[in-house]
């Protein structure tokens, strides 16, 4: 009885299914990560699904980790639209060989950007400052908020990937032989914290920033040039880790920020599919819209309105005629 | 839109008129902080030389220097030789595990900020406790600072002040300072009436009544509100280190973001037997000066 119960059952579920494929995407799940720009793209996908692919498209909430992991492992959520994949690397490249989620496309087509940074009105103040050398050479600038006698470096908060490679970088630049003391912020509030207070008075800064950022957006700051290039080996190998014992400099190469998608979700809404590997912003487009987002204060469905209503040919680039069509009109019926 | 009535929808400002109160609110705050900031940061200067100087003191003294003079502090607070023995094995065992540098920049914060809020609280709990309209202003401010979520004040007092050990020590007090503030108002409010009529009989006036009489035996309460203050100071270790006061609470916020559990626990471990410490010194004094009063 039993047997026959749970059979019937399978057929149920596998006629379901068969509906579901039917209506090609179907019910669509995609996650929304807990920063700024993750939720914009988040919001702007589910918005071109849902009024231009028919899907019904929802959002979860989402952090690189638990979302990844759920992904491969429950293939839940179906799209992780702005995924920094070298923070799980592994997991994923085993989650791509054994079918279970694939590499849709590159969100952020410069890559995510980490550097050194210093506030642009010091740079036009004076050009020098835009190299490693400038601001050894001015170090007195930098006042430590505690120590007079020393310079201040904002690093990375404590935890991060980022606080191994730049206070490596920091002890292969010989920043601290320079008078520079490397402070930690604490958090990532902290440390944009820093920046606003700087930038709001005028007042010098040096420190450790990633890109694409509202803050990066809002305040105009110029890279810091370490005079090295970028030596992808010697930041694998030494760099990044932990028990570097004589790191050399290099610039930050650009990480990789993808759309990942699940197999199933690859395999049944192929259209979606491919809307999701042409989707992609420049950093700074992105800095912009962020700095718009933080500005005005508005949530990720807001500012991806105003994206879809103001970047017209940003985003009509990636979808064919007659689904832009669709998407401005559903646009139109918001107002 | 219109035809929604008020009786099923809740009573909303629509989004620009809430958008607009928020970037106005915001705006002001920035032009506060980018007017006045200097101001403000000049006005905590001498705070900051003093917290620098006792954390350098803290931080070079020999550690069997620091171990004596606690121990001693045990010893003249408690009479208890166990306690002075837990004390100095604690803190041994904290050095032995490499956390000496970051508990004494712990420890000198969390002193200074007591110091502080003992300063603040007393006389705010004095008046208090002398005047009900006093008292029914200063309560709900006292719940707001308890309840109200630290970051929602820590972000703007970084605009204000930069990151470091000033707005650290302001947000530890400003979590840490009600109880001793309420346990004052509450002890001097017990004490008995006609203990203060004999008083006033004798001559004293308010000052004598208020020194001789209401505080000391009010001391018992007061101890208890100024040991729940140092309890409260420690549990805001972790997050006043989140805007970059160093010490305990940093090791803590790497090992949550990494999940080194040892190294949290440890570290964790050290904020505890800080607080054991404190707390157990702090309430045998209070003890002992009620039993002095008893026995007379």
């Amino acid at each position: 009885m039993r047997k026959i119960l749970a059979t019937s059952l399978l057929v149920t579920c596998a006629s379901f299914s068969t509906t579901a494929m039917a209506s090609e995407c179907g019910q669509v799940t995609i996650a929304d990560m807990n920063w700024n720009s993750a939720t914009l793209i988040a919001n702007v996908d589910r918005f071109i699904l849902q009024h231009g692919f028919g899907c019904d498209a929802e959002l979860v909430p989402g952090d690189t980790m638990p979302t990844g992991a759920a992904m491969i492992e429950k293939g839940q959520p179906d799209i992780a639209p702005e995924f920094w994949s070298n923070a799980m690397k592994e997991a994923l490249d085993k989650g791509v060989a054994e079918g279970r989620i694939r590499y849709a496309g590159v969100t952020l087509s410069d890559g995510g950007e980490e550097g050194f940074w210093v506030p642009a009105y010091m740079v036009e103040k004076d050009p020098s400052l835009a190299t490693i050398e400038g601001i050894k050479a001015n170090a007195k600038l930098f006042k430590h908020p505690e120590d007079p006698a020393l310079s201040a470096f904002f690093g990375c908060p404590a935890g991060w990937n980022c606080q191994i490679s730049s206070s490596n970088l920091f002890a292969a630049m010989d920043l601290s032989s320079a008078g520079f003391d490397l402070i930690d912020p604490g958090s990532g509030a902290g440390l944009s914290g820093s920046i606003a207070k700087a930038y709001e008075r005028n007042e010098a800064w040096f420190g450790y920033y990633w890109a694409p950022t509202a803050i990066l957006g809002k305040y105009k700051m110029v890279k810091v040039d370490f005079g090295s290039g970028i030596d992808v080996k010697q930041f694998k190998e030494c760099v990044t880790q932990n028990d570097c014992m004589d790191p050399k400099p290099t610039m930050y190469p650009p990480s990789a920020v993808d759309s990942v998608v699940t197999e199933k979700f690859a395999q049944r809404a192929p259209e979606a599919l491919a809307y999701l590997s042409g989707r992609s912003f420049t950093n700074a487009q992105m800095n912009t819209l962020l700095a718009w987002m933080e500005d005005q204060q508005a949530d990720g469905e807001y500012t991806a309105e105003y994206f879809l209503n103001n970047y017209q040919d940003t985003w009509s680039k990636w979808l064919d005629a007659a689904t832009v069509t669709k998407i401005k009109k559903a646009l139109l019926e918001l107002k | 839109m219109s035809e929604k009535s008020w009786l099923t929808e809740v009573p909303q400002l629509d989004r620009h008129q809430l958008l607009d109160i928020r970037k106005t609110l915001d705006g002001a705050y920035r032009s506060f902080s980018r007017e006045y900031g200097d101001t403000i940061e000049a006005f905590f200067d001498p705070l900051l030389t003093f917290l620098i100087w006792f954390e350098k003191l803290l931080l070079s003294t020999p550690w069997w220097l620091v171990i004596a003079v606690l121990a001693a502090f045990a010893y003249l607070a408690s009479r208890s030789w166990k306690l002075t023995l837990g004390v100095a094995g604690s803190f041994f065992l904290i050095g032995y595990f490499g956390m000496w540098d970051n508990t004494m920049r712990t420890m000198s914060i969390i002193l200074v900020s007591t110091l502080l809020s003992v300063i603040i609280g007393l006389p705010i709990g004095i008046a208090m406790a002398r005047s009900n309209r006093v008292q029914s202003f200063v309560t709900p401010v006292l719940d707001i600072m308890q309840t109200m979520p630290a970051f929602v004040y820590l972000i703007p007092v970084v605009m204000l002040l930069g990151i470091g050990k000033i707005p650290g020590v302001i947000a530890v007090i400003i979590y840490s300072v009600p109880p001793v503030i309420r346990l004052t108002n509450l002890g001097i409010r017990l004490v008995d009436k006609e203990v203060l009529e004999a008083a006033t009989a004798y001559g004293a006036n308010s000052m004598q009544r208020l020194f001789g009489v209401q505080l000391p035996l009010a001391m018992p309460n007061i101890m208890a509100g100024i040991n729940q203050t140092i309890m409260m100071a420690l549990a805001m270790v972790v997050i006043a280190s989140m805007i970059g006061v160093k010490g305990l609470g940093q090791p803590v916020l790497k090992s949550i973001t990494n999940q080194y559990f040892t190294l949290g626990l440890l570290n964790g471990l050290a904020i505890v037997a800080l607080a054991i410490i404190f707390d157990r010194i702090s309430q045998s004094y209070a003890k002992r000066t009620l039993q002095s009063f008893e026995g007379k």
